[in-house]
């Protein structure tokens, strides 16, 4: 009862910080999106000095803590004359970390097109980027949502790592509730079990997602 | 013998066509000329690069040396004119490739509607009237994994006609097909052949080659090793080794007089 009680007082600090949260996590996924998809297709389709970048850029992130391109680009891009302010700090470091991951989702969901399928394409007529556009990317598409609504469920919990920046995210609230009640247990509990009622209707949507794009046979050529 | 009256122009030629994989040479100098409306059927024993020569004439497979011609055009690689080449060239596969996630309808409207850049109604119209050409407009709205391989290779001969191809270029259409849908296949392709379509085919059924075929081509070693009418192949070859390949293929794929209607 006591534990409801303090819910509900809590719940207003909570919640603001829950909207945070996910706004970083869908301004870095898309911003992950947005580079990653480009970077699949350098790496998989690119030649020379175009391929080597993107391989570099995508091995360099993976190879390097979420912690450190956070602070880089927030305590250490200002060193450069170029001051973010928190919040687009925190979108652009996590959306950068996303992106490398997404384009590996998006490379070897490609890869796993079999070749004829490009083929036949090119035998219609098709250009290079026509066959990819019109034919492999909607293939690849469908193949990359399961590992990306994996990564959708790790980017809402990476989230929290912005608090290290003092963006009043779902955690740093959290933090900032521990402080002014001193009950860390109870605090945390529902911090966590806020990230876990979320997270759970996350996977639902994606799975409600997932059955709409379906297609016949399509699923059977999945194995991860 | 219907070849008497349609030795017309020559639609495709030729031209002393090499490739090599690594240190592989798979073709050594093949020069043949395919005539308006004449059907080819290819045959040889496997990793004679029976498939190489198909996959250079549309260029999937880029030849190290030799000319094309598909009427008086040549066909280069250069990009510009090659998406153009491909769209007067129709292509089946062995294992017919048809677009996933795509259903049936759309694999045929596609090429239409993307490459030629036709208007999305015609493109379907089109595409319908050349499901029913292959006996599977009921199955318009199937996605290619609910079709059987007959199916899906009918799908995928009318895909190719959609695209209004000058040459048809089949690559062992029936291969990969269950023996039992192999003949719904061959029919599409019969009736494909008597409507004049100019065909190149890599096929061991004797039974279409002998029906259908103007010319038989026996390719060996990477080259030509002999050819002629399917009369003159089947039953009067001159080189020994086309005997040899021949009787071996007829007990394999049965012999031609088991097929039905050859007497024509």
């Amino acid at each position: 009862m006591e534990m409801i009680q303090f819910f509900i007082k809590i719940w207003p600090e909570l919640y603001k910080g829950l909207l945070v949260s996910l706004q970083l996590s869908a301004g870095a996924l898309l911003l992950g999106l947005a580079i990653g998809l480009p970077m699949a297709l350098a790496r998989t389709y690119g030649k020379g000095l175009v391929k080597t970048l993107a391989t570099a850029y995508i091995e360099i992130i993976r190879g390097t803590p979420m912690i450190v391109q956070l602070f880089i680009i927030y305590y250490g891009l200002p060193d450069f004359g170029i001051l973010l302010d928190r919040m687009p700090a925190a979108i652009i470091a996590l959306g950068i970390n996303s992106s490398a991951y997404q384009a590996e989702y998006f490379r070897g969901a490609i890869l796993s097109i079999d070749e004829g399928q490009g083929l036949a394409a090119q035998a219609l007529g098709m250009t290079k980027s026509q066959t990819i556009v019109n034919i492999i990317l909607p293939q690849a598409l469908r193949l990359v949502l399961p590992p990306w609504s994996n990564e959708l469920i790790y980017m809402v919990k990476y989230t929290s790592v912005a608090f290290l920046i003092a963006v009043p995210e779902l955690m740093a609230r959290g933090k900032m509730i521990i402080t002014q009640t001193f009950k860390p247990m109870e605090t945390l509990f529902w911090v966590g079990a806020i990230y876990v009622v979320v997270l759970s209707v996350i996977a639902k949507a994606v799975d409600i997602i997932e059955k709409k794009l379906a297609i016949p046979g399509f699923q059977m050529s999945r194995e991860d | 013998m219907k070849g008497e009256f349609l030795m017309t122009e020559p639609i495709l030629r030729i031209n002393n066509l090499h490739k090599k994989f690594k240190d592989t040479e798979v073709l050594k100098g093949v020069t043949l000329t395919v005539n308006e409306g004449e059907v080819v059927v290819i045959i040889g024993p496997s990793g004679t690069g029976k498939s190489t020569l198909l996959r250079c004439i549309n260029r999937l497979t880029e030849p190290d040396a030799g000319e094309i011609y598909l009427g008086e055009h040549k066909i280069e690689s250069a990009k510009s004119n090659l998406t153009k080449v491909r769209q007067r060239i129709g292509m089946v596969f062995q294992d017919f490739n048809l677009f996933n996630h795509l259903t049936a309808l759309q694999n045929v409207a596609i090429g239409p509607i993307k490459v030629k850049k036709m208007n999305k109604k015609d493109a379907l119209e089109l595409a319908m009237r050349e499901l029913e050409r292959v006996g599977m407009a009921d199955k318009a709205q199937n996605y290619p994994a609910e079709l059987s391989g007959g199916q899906k290779q009918r799908v995928a001969i009318a895909r190719a006609l959609a695209m209004d191809p000058e040459i048809m270029l089949f690559d062992e259409p029936t291969s990969a097909l269950d023996p039992e849908l192999i003949g719904e296949v061959l029919e599409v392709m019969k009736k494909l052949a008597d409507a004049g379509m100019t065909m190149v085919v890599v096929s061991h059924e004797m039974g279409f080659a002998r029906e259908a075929a103007d010319r038989i081509v026996f390719l060996e070693d990477g080259v030509i090793a002999e050819m002629g009418s399917p009369e003159k192949i089947f039953n009067n070859p001159e080189k020994e080794r086309t005997r040899e390949f021949i009787s071996k293929i007829a007990r394999l794929h049965g012999s031609d007089s088991e097929m039905p209607g050859t007497g024509s």
